[in-house]
């Protein structure tokens, strides 16, 4: 099968008062296309940096990140932008919506970045809506959402672009029992239907469990 | 539930317009900030160049390059033209030959200059009459607005454009009844606009026989003297060598167009330089005041700014929202403060031109073309301090890290 991800030797360094704090120490991962994975870790283990610098939100400190065969952090600020926005669907520990757009606006929203994908962007949006059953808020504002249902709504928006690759940290954070089971089926049927590479963190080893691998980090390493 | 809209709407700038209305209270009072500095550009402006283009207007039908009045009435006689303020002095005629005789010199005319007295019998009070010489003038005829078909005669009068009289009616002066043979259009230029002009032998025998009338005190004036010369020169005529010429008789002073307008326009500086001042004082205060509030609004959207990078926003995509939001705020801003500075002038142009007047400053109003292009101007003004004031703060949020954005405040 083809390589969706290939991450070689990633170093992440910080610099905080004279003082090396290492987040990834040489971390080495290879995912293939269509992978539904987790990686599982305690608070400042490293995974949402990790995520980061593979979404090309971090630059490491060395090491190379390839996604699809593009080295990511050779590309321009452009070619940098383009990768996030076709080929990445991110979804972060918060909720991370604009408050003053409707939810159908907010899932829409990564397409006025988009060079070319401006078909039925509100009708897609309104099936992935409805997918995560908020087909009846679409016009509502976050501010009359709940906070499960406003992380739904931010799940939804990285859909809208298909992209080739979910980087989901603790996507199902703020959702309860039900809800979680829904939105990880939801993702279950993407992975399978649209052959799309979910890479999740979390600390939820019930989560990590309906993957098909887990991987655990620690102290900034990778550990199988 | 509401009708969704299924057009794509979503664009920088909806994304700019909607950030604006997120705050209104902030967004307002920002907006009358901007609308007090463009009313005040734009008002100024607006006062200035209807001072200007009304000198330039009268003047250009004033038609004469030259001006040669007796020695030690040059103020006066500004006075006299830019506010129709009745002057009176006199020279000999002999000047007459003599400028005639110079070479370039192509037209030449006389004017003589009366004031009637207020309040006597048989007088029109301090109205401003000028003598003029219809067989050689090139000043007054040829701006006749309305007039009584046939020849002009010596009975007739021509009366500049704010003379509340109308063309057929007759006047008197000094016992003399006079037929209102032509009206002037409005010329913002005093004399024009305020003087009755009468043949100048009428003007001669007028003050003739002011000393029949009892109780009037009589027009001191001997035939043979004239107030001014206006003088026209050939085209290609060296202005500076004709003036320098005539100046070199000592009982006359040369005025050139040039001179009244250069005069005008230090005046209108001078009124308007604490105006000027202020708004340029403004200008700056305004585009400090934003880029500090930008600076503080970057900071609270910081991870919002953080998310739109994630998903595909690049640098100078979240340069233009800002700089959008910016340009919406203070073009809003700026059209607001023309709008308000339009009702303010229009509710006080008597004051506005009454008091303009008394500082020998013509005025007449721009016209709509002019309105407008100088309405853009002050709004071009708001936006370009709004992008001044937007740049550093859109710079500096446009080079945030994505993941430190995304995490601030965590």
């Amino acid at each position: 099968m083809d390589s969706m991800l290939v991450i070689k030797d990633i170093w992440k360094i910080y610099d905080i008062g004279g003082e090396k704090l290492e987040a990834l120490r040489s971390v080495n991962l290879e995912i293939e296309k269509g992978s539904f994975i987790s990686i599982v870790g305690h608070s400042g283990s490293g995974k949402t940096t990790l995520l980061s610098v593979i979404g090309g939100l971090t630059e490491p400190t060395r090491g190379n990140v390839s996604i699809e065969g593009t080295d990511v952090w050779s590309l321009n600020d452009a070619g940098l932008s383009a990768l996030r926005n076709e080929k990445i669907g991110f979804i972060f520990q918060f909720a991370s919506l604009i408050p003053t757009l409707r939810v159908v606006d907010n899932v829409a929203l990564p397409v006025i970045f988009h060079k070319d994908n401006h078909g039925d962007v509100y009708g897609r949006a309104e099936k992935i809506l409805s997918a995560l059953g908020l087909s009846k808020k679409l016009n509502s504002f976050p501010s009359e959402l709940s906070g499960g249902q406003q992380r739904r709504v931010a799940i939804a928006r990285a859909f809208i672009n298909k992209p080739a690759i979910i980087l989901a940290d603790e996507p199902t954070g703020d959702l309860d029992a039900q809800s979680e089971s829904e939105v990880m089926d939801f993702f279950s049927e993407i992975n399978e239907k649209e052959q799309t590479t979910f890479l999740l963190v979390t600390h939820n080893m019930d989560l990590a469990g309906m993957t098909d691998r887990i991987y655990h980090m620690r102290d900034g390493a990778l550990l199988d | 539930m509401k009708e969704r809209k299924t057009s794509n709407k979503l664009s920088l700038i909806f994304l700019a317009f909607q950030n604006l209305m997120r705050r209104t209270f902030r967004t307002s009072a920002l907006l009358i900030a901007i609308a007090i500095v463009s009313g005040a550009v734009f008002s100024t402006s607006t006062l200035m160049w209807g001072v200007n283009d009304s000198l330039k207007k009268g003047l250009s039908k004033f038609g004469a390059d030259l001006l040669v009045v007796p020695k030690g009435s040059m103020i006066s006689m500004k006075s006299a033209l830019l506010s129709g303020e009745p002057s009176v002095f006199y020279m000999e005629r002999d000047i007459l030959r003599t400028i005639a005789s110079l070479k370039g010199v192509k037209k030449i005319s006389p004017q003589l200059f009366l004031t009637s007295i207020d309040g006597e019998c048989c007088v029109i009070g301090n109205a401003f009459i000028i003598g003029f010489d219809p067989t050689s003038d090139f000043t007054v005829l040829p701006w006749i607005e309305e007039k009584i078909e046939g020849p002009f005669q010596i009975s007739d009068a021509i009366i500049g454009g704010l003379n509340t009289q109308n063309v057929g009616d007759t006047i008197v002066f000094y016992g003399q009844t006079l037929r209102v043979y032509g009206k002037l259009g409005r010329t913002g230029v005093g004399l024009y606009d305020n003087a009755i002009f009468i043949d100048i032998e009428h003007a001669y025998s007028m003050a003739e026989k002011s000393y029949t009338i009892p109780n009037v005190a009589p027009l001191k004036l001997v035939r043979g003297h004239i107030s001014a010369v206006l003088i026209q020169l050939e085209v290609g005529a060296k202005l500076p060598y004709i003036s320098f010429t005539i100046s070199k008789d000592p009982n006359v002073k040369v005025i050139t167009a040039g001179n009244i307008i250069t005069s005008v326009r230090q005046n209108l500086v001078a009124l308007f330089s604490s105006t000027i001042v202020l708004s340029i004082v403004l200008i700056i205060a305004n585009a400090l005041m934003i880029s500090a509030i930008f600076s503080t609004i970057i900071n609270e959207r910081r991870r919002e700014l953080g998310l739109l990078r994630a998903i595909g926003a690049r640098k100078s995509s979240i340069f233009r929202l800002i700089l959008y939001e910016a340009a919406l705020l203070t073009s809003i801003g700026g059209l607001s403060g023309v709008i308000v500075g339009i009702i303010i002038m229009r509710v006080y142009q008597r004051t506005i031109i009454f008091n303009l007047k008394a500082l020998n400053m013509p005025y007449i109003w721009p016209s709509v073309t002019d309105i407008v292009m100088l309405a853009l101007g002050a709004i071009a003004v708001s936006v370009l301090v709004g992008v001044a004031g937007t740049f550093y703060p859109a710079l500096r949020g446009s080079k945030m890290h994505p993941y430190d954005a995304i995490r601030a405040g965590e």
